[in-house]
C-alpha cells in the first residue's frame, strides 16, 4: 500500500531535478550577465541552499524552531577543517592540537564523512534532550535548548584555541587548496533536495508532520513523536554537516563567527520567507533572500546609482548604509511572521502539484462500500473470548477534586457500549485514562490479557484502543485522504492482520467528494466523520468515541448512529461511546453504564437503565433542572 | 569552606541578576506563551541611554532611573509594534517574531550608532570590596542582592495583593478562562510587558555597571541567561524562574572556580552539558507546572 511509487518516489525525484535545474539556471544566467563578480555570490547561494534544505528537514517536518542547526554546522565545519587541512598548515595555527590531531590528514570526501559522524553523535545526545523536554514542556523548551547549543558551540570555538585556532586566527587551508570546482556542490545540492523531499514523503516524515499538526492526536493514534523527531533531526544534521563542510572548504577558512547569530538569522530568514513546510519553498526562499540581500548590500554601498539613476541620494543617506542588509534580514523575518507566517509558498510542492495535474486525467471511481462483516474477520487470529476491554476501579484526582472514584466497566469485542452521565461526571477523564493521557491514582485496565495501565499513549493505540476527541483533533493542514492514510501507515506497521482499505473508509464516512480538501476546511459534521474514519483505519480492537455527535442536529445524529455501527462492524471493532445525550446513547448502545461523580451508578440494557430510579435521580434529575 | 562561602556569595550576586531577567521572561511567557528573545534588547537600549547621558556628564544617580524607564518604554513599544499583531499565533510564529525584533533593534544600533564597543564610566564603588572575617565581599554584589530581594518582595506584593497581580496570575494559569472571567487581555498583557521591562531595567542597570561598555550585540548574553534560567526553572512558573536564575548563577561561579585551569575557559560549555543532562532526566525543569490537559 505504501509508498506509492509514482506519488511518493518518482514524482518527487523528477520534481527535485526540475527545481534544481531551474535554480541553477537562474544563478548561471545571472552570472553570465554580471561576470566574475557574481560567481562567488552564486556559489555561496548554492551552499546556503544545501544548509537551508538541511534545516528544513527538521524545522519543516517537526514544526520545532531550531536555532541550533548552525551550531551543528559549526561542529561539522571544525571537524572537517581539522581533518582536511594539511599538518604543515595546522602547525602554524594549532601546534598544540589535542588527541594527536595535528598529524591527521584525510582527503576532503573522507573528512566530510568524519564531520558527519562527529556531528551526528552530538545530535543524538542533544536530540534526546530536545525530544524529551519538547514532549514535556512543548516546542518552546526545545527551541531554547537549540539556542543554547548555538551559543555553546560558539563559546567553545572561541575558548579552545588549541583545537579551533580561537577567535582571531581560526583555521585556514593552504592558499589555493580550497574548493576549486563546483561539481561537488551541484551533486550535494541535488542530493539534499531529493533527500528532503523523499523524507517528507516517507513514513517517518509523514508521522513527524502528524505530530507537528497535533501532538496529542498523533500520540493517540500510535505515533511516537520522540522517534520521528529524532529521525528528522539526524537526517537534517547530516545534510547541514555536508553543507557546512562545503562552506568551510569554499571559504578556505573557518572562524567562530562564521557559524553564529548572523548566519542563523540568514538561513532561518531564507527558510521562513520561502515557506518552511515546503522543500520548494526553502529553495525559493534562498533565491529571494539572496537577491534581496544583494540588492540591500549594493543599495547600502552605492545608493540608487545601482540602477543607473543619478538621483541625488543625499537625503536618503540615512537609509543606505553599510549594514542595511542586516536590517533587511530582520525586517523580512518580522514582516513574514506578522503578515504571512507560512511564507511565500506555504506547503506547496512542485512535484505534488504536478502529480495532482497528472492524476486529474485519470478518473477515480467511487470505491466499493465496506462489507458489513468483513469476509475474513480482521482480527480472526485474536482469541475473541479473551479480548475484552476491562476497566477496573479507576480513580483520578485533580488537586482536591476527585474526577473518577472507583469507576469500572467491561466491553466485549463485538459490543457497542454506551457511557452516559451529566457534565463533569468523569466520562472524558475515563477515556483520557484508558488512552494514556491522564495517569490514574488507583485502578487498572487491560485489553484481553495485556495490562495497559500506565503505558504511553502510542503503545495503547498500537495495542488497539483508538479514540476520537470531543473537541476534534484532526491534522488540519493535511487533506482528508492524508489524514486517513496516516492512520493506515501506522496500522501497517503496528497492527497485525489485514487492514481496511483507505478509500473505502473515506467513502464510508461520506467524504469521497471532499477527499482532497484540507481537514481544517471541513464543516463540523464532516470533520467528525473524518475523525471516525481515521480511527477506524487503524484496524482498532476498540473504538472509543468521545461525544461523536456533539454539535450535530437530530437528523445528523441519527445518521451517525448507523455509520458508527456499520463501520465498527466492518473493521470488526468493539465500541465504547460516551455522551450526555440519552436519546443518542440508547439509540446506539447494546449496553449502557451510567456515571455520576466519578462512580458507576447503574449498568444494563437501555431499558433497564432508563427504568433505574437512581439514574432518574442523578441524571434525568440533573437534566430537567438544567432545562427548567 | 571559606572558598565555598565566597563562591556562594559571588554566585548569589550573579544569580540575582539572572533571576530578575528570568522573571521578566516568565511574566511575559505566562500571559502570551511568548518566549521573548528580544528581552536582552531592553538592556541594549538602556546601555545606549547610559552611554549618551553619562557622556553628557550626568551622574549614575540620574542615569539609573532613566535606564529603567527606557527599558519599560521599549518593552511597551515592542509589544505595541510587533507582539500585539501575533497574539494567539503558533509558538513558531511567536518565537521567530521575538527573534526578528531582537535583530531589528540591534541592527538599528549597528546601522545608526556604531558597530564597535563603546565604553562609559562605571560608578566608582563597583569594584570596591569589604571584608567579613576571611571573606572578601564586593559592594556591588551586596547591592545587587539587596536590590533583588527588595524587587522580588515588591513583585510578590504586586502579584499577591493587587487586582492587576491577580489578573496576571490568573491569565498565566489559564488565559482563556481568565478572559471569560472578565480579565481584560489588553491591560494584562501590557501590564506584563511593563513589569517585564521594569525587571529587565533593574537587572540592566547592574549588568551595565559591571560591563562598563555597550555594543549593538550586548543584549544577546543577558537574553540567553534569562531565557535559559526561565527554562531551567520550568517555563511558566514565576517562582521557578527565580530559582532557575539563582541556580544558573551559582552553577557558573562554582564551576569556574572548581574546574581545572585547562578547561576553565569552557565553563559555559560545561554548564550547558549540565543543563542538557537536566533536561534529559527532568524534562519539565526544576519546578513542575501542572497544566490541565484539555481533550
Amino acid at each position: 500500500m505504501f509508498p506509492r511509487p509514482g506519488r511518493d518516489i518518482g514524482f518527487p525525484i523528477a520534481g527535485c531535478a526540475l527545481l534544481f535545474a531551474v535554480f541553477l539556471a537562474g544563478g548561471l544566467i545571472y552570472e553570465s550577465f554580471q561576470g566574475r563578480a557574481a560567481e562567488r555570490l552564486v556559489t555561496v547561494m548554492l551552499i546556503d541552499a544545501i544548509i537551508v534544505l538541511g534545516i528544513q528537514i527538521y524545522v519543516g517536518n517537526t514544526g520545532v524552531l531550531s536555532f541550533g542547526h548552525i551550531g551543528f554546522g559549526a561542529i561539522a565545519g571544525y571537524a572537517f577543517a581539522v581533518f582536511a587541512i594539511s599538518p604543515e598548515e595546522k602547525l602554524k595555527r594549532i601546534p598544540d592540537a589535542p588527541f594527536g590531531l595535528n598529524d591527521v590528514l584525510l582527503n576532503p570526501a573522507l573528512a566530510v564523512a568524519v564531520a558527519i559522524g562527529v556531528t551526528v553523535v552530538v545530535a543524538l545526545v542533544v536530540g534526546i534532550g530536545l525530544a524529551r523536554s519538547g514532549a514535556e514542556s512543548g516546542a518552546v523548551a526545545a527551541t531554547v535548548i537549540t539556542l543554547a547549543l548555538l551559543f555553546v558551540t560558539h563559546e567553545v570555538a572561541r575558548n579552545w584555541p588549541d583545537l579551533t585556532g580561537g577567535n582571531r586566527a581560526g583555521l585556514t587551508f593552504k592558499v589555493g587548496a580550497a574548493l576549486d570546482s563546483r561539481l561537488p556542490i551541484y551533486l550535494c545540492l541535488l542530493g539534499a533536495l531529493i533527500l528532503a523531499r523523499l523524507f517528507a514523503q516517507s513514513r517517518s516524515g509523514k508521522l513527524a508532520v502528524a505530530a507537528r499538526e497535533d501532538n496529542l492526536a498523533a500520540r493517540a493514534m500510535g505515533v511516537n513523536p520522540l522517534v520521528q523527531q529524532t529521525a528528522a533531526l539526524l537526517i537534517s544534521v547530516v545534510v547541514v554537516s555536508v553543507g557546512s563542510s562545503l562552506r568551510v572548504y569554499e571559504n578556505g577558512s573557518i572562524l567562530p563567527d562564521d557559524f553564529f547569530f548572523n548566519y542563523t538569522l540568514l538561513t532561518l530568514a531564507m527558510l521562513i520567507v520561502g515557506g518552511r513546510n515546503s522543500v520548494t519553498g526553502a529553495l525559493v526562499g534562498v533565491a529571494v533572500m539572496t537577491v534581496g540581500r544583494e540588492l540591500a548590500r549594493r543599495l547600502g554601498q552605492d545608493g540608487f546609482e545601482v540602477f543607473g539613476l543619478s538621483l541625488d541620494a543625499g537625503p536618503l543617506d540615512w537609509i543606505f548604509r553599510e549594514n542595511l542588509q542586516t536590517v533587511f534580514l530582520g525586517l523580512a523575518m518580522l514582516g513574514f511572521m506578522i503578515f504571512r507566517s507560512d511564507g511565500l509558498l506555504g506547503d506547496w510542492e512542485l512535484d505534488a502539484w504536478l502529480w495532482r495535474r497528472w492524476r486529474r486525467r485519470i478518473p477515480e471511481d467511487q470505491p466499493e462500500p465496506l462489507a458489513e462483516v468483513a469476509p475474513v474477520g480482521l482480527h480472526a487470529e485474536v482469541d475473541r473470548e479473551g479480548a475484552a476491554l476491562e476497566v477496573h476501579d479507576l480513580a483520578v484526582d485533580f488537586g482536591g477534586f476527585r474526577a473518577l472514584d472507583g469507576a469500572g466497566l467491561t466491553v466485549a469485542p463485538d459490543e457497542v457500549v454506551g457511557l452516559i452521565g451529566p457534565n463533569g461526571a468523569g466520562k472524558t477523564t475515563l477515556v483520557n485514562v484508558i488512552t494514556g493521557i491522564v495517569e490514574p491514582s488507583a485502578g487498572w485496565f487491560k485489553l484481553g490479557e495485556r495490562e495497559l495501565t500506565g503505558a504511553p499513549s502510542h503503545d495503547i493505540a498500537r495495542a488497539g484502543l483508538l479514540r476520537t476527541f470531543q473537541n476534534l483533533r484532526l491534522f488540519g493542514a493535511l487533506t482528508v485522504r492524508q489524514n486517513v492514510e496516516l492512520a493506515a501507515r501506522v496500522a501497517v506497521q503496528h497492527r497485525p492482520g489485514s487492514h481496511p482499505p483507505v478509500d473505502a473508509l473515506i467513502a464510508e464516512a461520506g467524504l469521497w467528494d471532499v477527499r482532497d480538501r484540507r481537514a481544517r476546511e471541513l464543516d463540523y459534521g464532516s470533520a467528525r466523520r473524518l475523525e471516525l474514519a481515521r480511527a477506524a483505519a487503524m484496524a482498532p480492537a476498540y473504538l472509543l468515541l468521545d461525544e461523536p455527535t456533539s454539535g450535530m442536529s437530530d437528523a445528523e445524529s441519527a445518521e451517525m448512529i448507523g455509520r458508527i455501527r456499520h463501520m465498527a462492524a466492518a473493521v470488526d471493532a468493539g465500541v465504547l461511546v460516551i455522551d450526555h445525550d440519552l436519546n443518542f446513547i440508547t439509540g446506539i448502545s447494546d449496553r449502557i453504564y451510567v456515571l455520576d461523580q466519578g462512580q458507576v451508578i447503574s449498568a444494563g440494557t437501555p431499558d433497564e437503565v432508563q427504568a433505574d430510579p437512581a439514574v432518574r435521580a442523578a441524571y434525568l434529575g440533573a437534566e430537567s433542572d438544567a432545562e427548567g | 569552606m571559606t572558598e565555598l562561602a565566597q563562591n556562594l556569595i559571588d554566585g548569589l550576586g550573579r544569580g540575582s541578576i539572572y533571576a530578575l531577567l528570568a522573571l521578566g521572561v516568565a511574566v511575559v511567557f505566562g500571559v502570551m506563551h511568548l518566549l521573548n528573545f528580544a528581552h536582552g534588547e531592553l538592556i541594549t537600549v538602556g546601555g545606549y541611554v547610559a552611554l549618551w547621558t553619562l557622556g553628557a556628564g550626568w551622574s549614575w544617580y540620574i542615569v539609573t532611573p532613566l535606564i529603567v524607564l527606557s527599558a519599560v518604554l521599549t518593552s511597551l513599544a515592542i509589544e505595541r509594534v510587533a507582539f500585539s499583531r501575533v497574539r494567539g499565533s503558533s509558538d513558531f510564529t511567536l518565537l521567530l517574531t521575538s527573534f526578528g525584533v531582537h535583530f531589528v533593534i540591534s541592527a538599528i544600533f549597528l546601522l545608526y550608532v556604531s558597530a564597535s564597543v563603546k565604553p562609559f564610566d562605571r560608578p566608582s564603588w563597583v569594584t570596591n570590596t569589604y571584608s567579613v572575617g576571611p571573606l572578601n565581599i564586593e559592594v556591588y554584589d551586596t547591592v545587587v542582592i539587596l536590590v533583588t530581594v527588595l524587587t522580588l518582595i515588591g513583585t510578590t506584593l504586586l502579584l499577591q495583593r493587587t487586582m492587576f497581580g491577580l489578573s496576571l496570575r490568573a491569565a498565566a494559569a489559564d488565559f482563556d478562562t481568565a478572559r471569560l472571567m472578565g480579565v481584560r487581555s489588553d491591560t494584562v498583557i501590557r501590564g506584563a510587558f511593563a513589569l517585564s521591562g521594569l525587571l529587565a531595567g533593574i537587572a540592566g542597570v547592574f549588568w551595565l555597571m559591571r560591563a562598563g561598555s555597550i555594543s549593538p550585540g550586548a543584549g544577546i548574553t543577558p537574553m540567553l541567561k534569562g531565557v535559559l534560567a526561565a527554562l531551567i526553572g520550568g517555563l511558566g512558573s514565576l517562582r521557578g524562574a527565580v530559582i532557575g536564575g539563582l541556580a544558573l548563577g551559582l552553577a557558573e561561579v562554582l564551576l569556574r572556580s572548581r574546574l581545572p585551569d585547562s578547561i576553565a575557559s569552557l565553563t559555559e560549555g560545561v554548564v550547558f552539558l549540565l543543563i542538557a543532562l537536566l533536561f534529559i532526566f527532568r524534562p519539565q525543569g526544576l519546578v513542575t507546572v501542572k497544566h490541565a490537559v484539555r481533550v
